[in-house]
């Protein structure tokens, strides 16, 4: 096992020779940040020049903070937001709050919104991200029964989520792939063991009938419905949250679009290893996740590298 | 873990050895502060501060609001600071704690309580409708001194941000976008900063800018508030051991030549932030074949 994973990062190595050049905090941003100062003003401009805003890829990196166990950022251009996780796990909780399960580790989430106090909106989002995150987080592991696993994700960036009333859908829908994102990577950053990786995204059905990919919080006060699905790296759909009208049809669709959005082209091949194309795979979200992770891996272990 | 992992007795006593020869940690002298770095946001009033390992996200936002009844004339103006799992293990989230309390304090008597933020010009028609700003203050990490830290990233917001323009016209307010009106500075009638100290030794040594393990080793602390014109704010010797007369009197020096600094630091990352803003400028924005804003009046 040891012997595949060095030849592993020998070819990746050589694959990604160039990576050493850049200073290490740009690691792991792609070269399509390049975009992002002139997004605010691409986004009032035709359409032609929207579908290029959608193209540009999420940013993460990993372990940029000291206290916490773990930490991760994650910036979506496309919807504007910037999201910072932190992860303290496992961890001592106070009072009795492990009486209820006491074989296993409590997931607790909170989510600090960037320029308002948390409300009802945070906490509905946070039950969203503690059943998604507490079904993966393998919480007997050694250690880790009646401890706790804290994920604290605190809006950073873009605008803020409205306050729910009636007539618009809920805006905490367009943020919740982003907090999905950060605290998966921040947990991966902690070192919690998972049974598996996920990537989330959001679709909108517009009024003529177009699925739409990362809209902007404007963009999705006009959509008719709005879907956040969370596909596994096993392909299970994880997680479906849909709102406003829409039919089955619509929604078989949209998942449909979901699937290859996260998916991608990646195929597993007979071993079970994933082979990565450097084209293909970042493409995909779940290729994005996995990329990430690897830069952070290439990066810690850049003195085993270097020595082979 | 509610609480802060304590000093351990040779740690806290290498500490203040280590003072009465002069030496701190991490090779300051007592009068220095760690490095300080600042960077803006995307965003106007987004401030992200280091100070040496301690970082702080500021978020400055306005909405516009009804006056409070006895004041119909003011703005209203609000900073808020809520610490959470992510600065430090020790910190609940959802709780508050005493650090929380502490420093919230602080910064309300040093900011707002001294009026560097004008309120008066926040209001737009009088009893009816005003600005409220309001400044979010995140400790992403958290090793000692956050009051300082913040006060240094409000104030450096408050600078940065711009709020839509709005005017009342025939008793009724209308609101620019960004897009359609320049928008405006907040009115900022002085600069007062909080410059912490803690003591030592029956403060026979006093230090500024104190990171976490020293903190923990002090036996007092002495905040002083004080704006670039040498004018003292605020003043607090909270708690802990007594301090002389005279330290308090030389340190009101030393932080007057600290704020004056830090002003100065805070001034040159403004303009250069502001002189990058304006050569991307409106330029994309205001091309003639983009589509027109209809005005909704």
């Amino acid at each position: 096992m040891r012997d595949r994973l060095q030849t592993r990062y020998q070819v990746q190595a050589q694959l990604r020779r160039p990576i050493k050049e850049r200073p290490a905090h740009e690691k792991s941003q792609r070269e399509t940040t390049l975009l992002l100062p002139t997004l605010r003003t691409l986004k009032k401009l035709p359409n032609f020049y929207l579908s290029i805003v959608n193209m540009v890829g999420p940013i993460a990196s990993l372990s940029q903070l000291n206290r916490a166990d773990g930490s991760a950022s994650y910036k979506c251009p496309a919807t504007g937001y910037s999201i910072l996780g932190a992860v303290n796990a496992p961890i001592e909780l106070p009072a009795r709050r492990d009486a209820l399960k006491p074989e296993e580790a409590t997931v607790e989430v909170f989510v600090k919104p960037g320029t308002t106090t948390a409300g009802v909106g945070e906490r509905h989002v946070e039950g969203i991200l503690r059943s998604v995150l507490g079904k993966i987080v393998l919480g007997r592991e050694k250690g880790f029964p009646r401890r706790g696993v804290v994920l604290t994700l605190a809006i950073v960036g873009g605008e803020n989520v409205e306050r729910g009333d009636s007539a618009n859908l809920s805006q905490y829908l367009t943020i919740l792939p982003a907090l999905l994102h950060a605290g998966l990577l921040a947990m991966v950053s902690a070192s919690v063991p998972l049974s598996m990786t996920f990537s989330a995204t959001l679709l909108g059905v517009t009024k003529s009938g177009d699925i739409v990919r990362d809209l902007s919080p404007t963009a999705a006060k006009a959509a008719v419905s709005l879907h956040v699905f969370a596909v596994s790296s096993k392909n299970h759909l994880l997680l479906n949250e849909s709102e406003g009208r829409f039919d089955f049809d619509t929604w078989e669709l949209v998942r449909e679009r979901a699937l290859s959005v996260c998916q991608g082209e990646t195929a597993a091949s007979a071993d079970g290893d994933v082979t990565m194309g450097e084209g293909t795979a970042s493409a995909s979200l779940n290729g994005f996740i996995r990329e990430t992770v690897e830069d952070q891996v290439y990066s810690d272990y850049a003195f085993k590298l270097d020595s082979i | 873990m509610s609480k802060e992992a304590q000093l351990s007795i040779a740690e806290r006593d290498f500490i203040l050895e280590a003072l009465r020869e002069n030496v701190r940690l991490d090779g300051r002298q007592p009068d220095d502060y760690r490095a300080l770095n600042i960077s803006f946001g995307e965003e106007y009033g987004h401030v992200n501060l280091q100070l040496g390992k301690t970082n702080i996200i500021v978020r400055i936002s306005s909405e516009v609001t009804k006056p409070r009844e006895d004041r119909p004339f003011d703005g209203l103006f609000n900073i808020n600071l809520e610490l959470t799992a992510m600065g430090s293990p020790a910190w609940e989230n959802g709780r508050t704690n005493d650090i929380e309390a502490y420093a919230t304090n602080t910064l309300d008597r040093i900011i707002r309580h001294s009026n560097a933020l004008d309120t008066e010009s926040l209001c737009i028609l009088k009893g009816v409708s005003c600005w409220s700003i309001r400044a979010d203050v995140h400790v992403i990490d958290y090793d000692g001194n956050i009051t300082d830290a913040a006060c240094i990233a409000i104030m450096a917001g408050l600078q940065h941000f711009r709020r839509p323009d709005a005017v009342v016209r025939d008793g009724r307010v209308i609101v620019y976008g960004v897009e359609q009106r320049v928008p405006v500075a907040l009115n900022i009638t002085h600069k007062p900063l909080s410059v912490t100290f803690h003591t030592f030794n029956d403060s026979k040594h006093v230090v500024v800018d104190a990171t976490l393990k020293e903190e923990q080793a002090a036996e007092g602390d002495l905040v002083i508030g004080i704006n670039s014109a040498g004018d003292v704010c605020y003043l607090s010797k909270y708690a802990g051991a007594p301090a002389d007369a005279m330290v308090i009197v030389n340190k009101t020096n030393v932080a007057w030549e600290k704020v004056k600094q830090i002003n100065a630091a805070v001034e040159k990352v403004l303009q250069a932030d502001l002189a990058k803003r304006a050569k991307i400028g409106m330029a994309d924005e205001s091309r003639a074949e983009n589509d027109r804003l209809v005005q909704i009046e």
